[in-house]
């Protein structure tokens, strides 16, 4: 693989042909915040969150999927580039339940961290939330599609890393959702003992059933005397 | 009974053919019931779950039993504002039923779809594959008394 250089922030460094403007920012110690991106997964750029700018680029480019080029200049944390980040993370909360009081787990979500870091409230959109039922017929996995922010991480963790076929993406627009075959619960016939999926969810969307006198995690730690 | 795609065309048997199969198999049925699309996913080596996907993205494909006569009103925006809302009440009055139904005598089935290219001539509909467009709500019911 040939070296290749490529100006990030002003800054003139050098990284491997073939490798993503995240990857090489990665290893020059520049944090972008990703959401659908997940190393063990094939690149999707579905969420837009990772979005730099390149400079002589018509449009803001996904950097989680857009190889560098030779002589690229990339800027990673301009004012326009923060002010897309933001306004994407309002509109996933827009129709995002947001119940996180009620959330197992609220405190190792991975949109509400990115909502904090990139200082995001509440949304201004007020909009009609999707309501789905709570599948938890399964003993294996617990499904509240209302959480899913359609990153399909689930989708590519089941057929990439589990070597299953499990999810899939139906129906168009704001009625898409991800779906078990003819878009029914997801029970143990479909989906046998496994759980990768859950620790690739990045919102409270896919969790483990909570086992009896289980206690919700990160909860706050209360000192008595 | 045949599978699906059998004996159609033997070179079809591909995932990317599947968009293929699938508008055929509803030309032959009308619509694409379970079976149908399990018998796809199968011969595809896809699963259930990626079939239906596709068949319930696209407008033109229907996963529900469907009319003898499809009615399309287009809902995209060049449609909208050419007050297409008047066009879909009148088609609504005129046969009794919303978007999404089909009436009890299976005469016509009532669709909402997206664009259908006809933008020039909005607000515009489809009854089966017949285009209708600079609709006023008058129009309506003699238009679809050609449709028995």
């Amino acid at each position: 693989m040939a070296e290749i250089t490529v100006t990030i922030n002003g800054r003139q460094v050098s990284a491997k042909e073939g490798m993503t403007i995240l990857e090489a920012a990665l290893e020059n110690g520049i944090d972008i915040p990703t959401l659908c991106h997940h190393q063990d997964l094939t690149p999707l750029g579905a969420c837009r969150i990772c979005v730099v700018e390149v400079e002589g680029s018509r449009t803001l480019v996904g950097s989680c999927h857009t190889p560098i080029t030779e002589g690229m200049v990339i800027h990673t944390h301009s004012d326009k580039v923060l002010a897309t980040r933001r306004m994407i993370v309002e509109l996933l909360l827009a129709s995002h339940c947001g119940s996180c009081f009620m959330c197992d787990k609220a405190n190792i979500c991975e949109l509400r961290k990115i909502a904090a870091d990139l200082e995001v409230g509440l949304p201004r959109f007020q909009m009609r939330k999707n309501y789905y039922p709570l599948e938890d017929i399964s003993p294996y996995v617990v499904r509240d599609l209302t959480k899913c922010i359609m990153c399909r991480r689930c989708a590519r963790a089941c057929s990439e890393v589990a070597g299953h076929n499990v999810f899939a993406i139906a129906y168009r627009g704001f009625d898409s959702k991800v779906v078990v075959d003819f878009d029914q619960p997801i029970d143990k016939e479909v989906c046998r003992d496994c759980g990768v999926c859950i620790s690739f969810c990045p919102t409270g969307a896919l969790g483990k059933p909570r086992e009896a006198k289980e206690e919700k995690r990160g909860k706050p730690l209360i000192i008595t005397s | 009974m045949s599978k699906i795609g059998e004996g159609t065309n033997p070179q079809s048997q591909e995932k990317r053919d599947l968009l293929v199969l699938l508008e055929r198999a509803q030309s032959r049925s009308g619509y694409l019931s379970k079976r149908t699309i399990a018998e796809l996913a199968e011969s595809l080596g896809l699963s259930i779950g990626e079939v239906y996907g596709v068949a319930s993205f696209y407008s033109f494909l229907s996963i529900k039993p469907q009319g003898r006569n499809v009615i399309r009103i287009c809902k995209s925006l060049p449609c909208y504002l050419k007050n297409a809302q008047t066009i879909i009440e009148g088609v609504r009055k005129e046969i009794g039923i919303n978007p999404g139904e089909t009436t009890a005598d299976g005469r016509f089935s009532f669709e909402l779809t997206n664009c259908i290219g006809a933008c020039d001539k909005a607000p515009a509909m489809m009854v089966n594959d017949d285009v209708h467009g600079d609709l006023t709500p008058k129009k309506i019911s003699k238009i679809l008394q050609a449709y028995k």
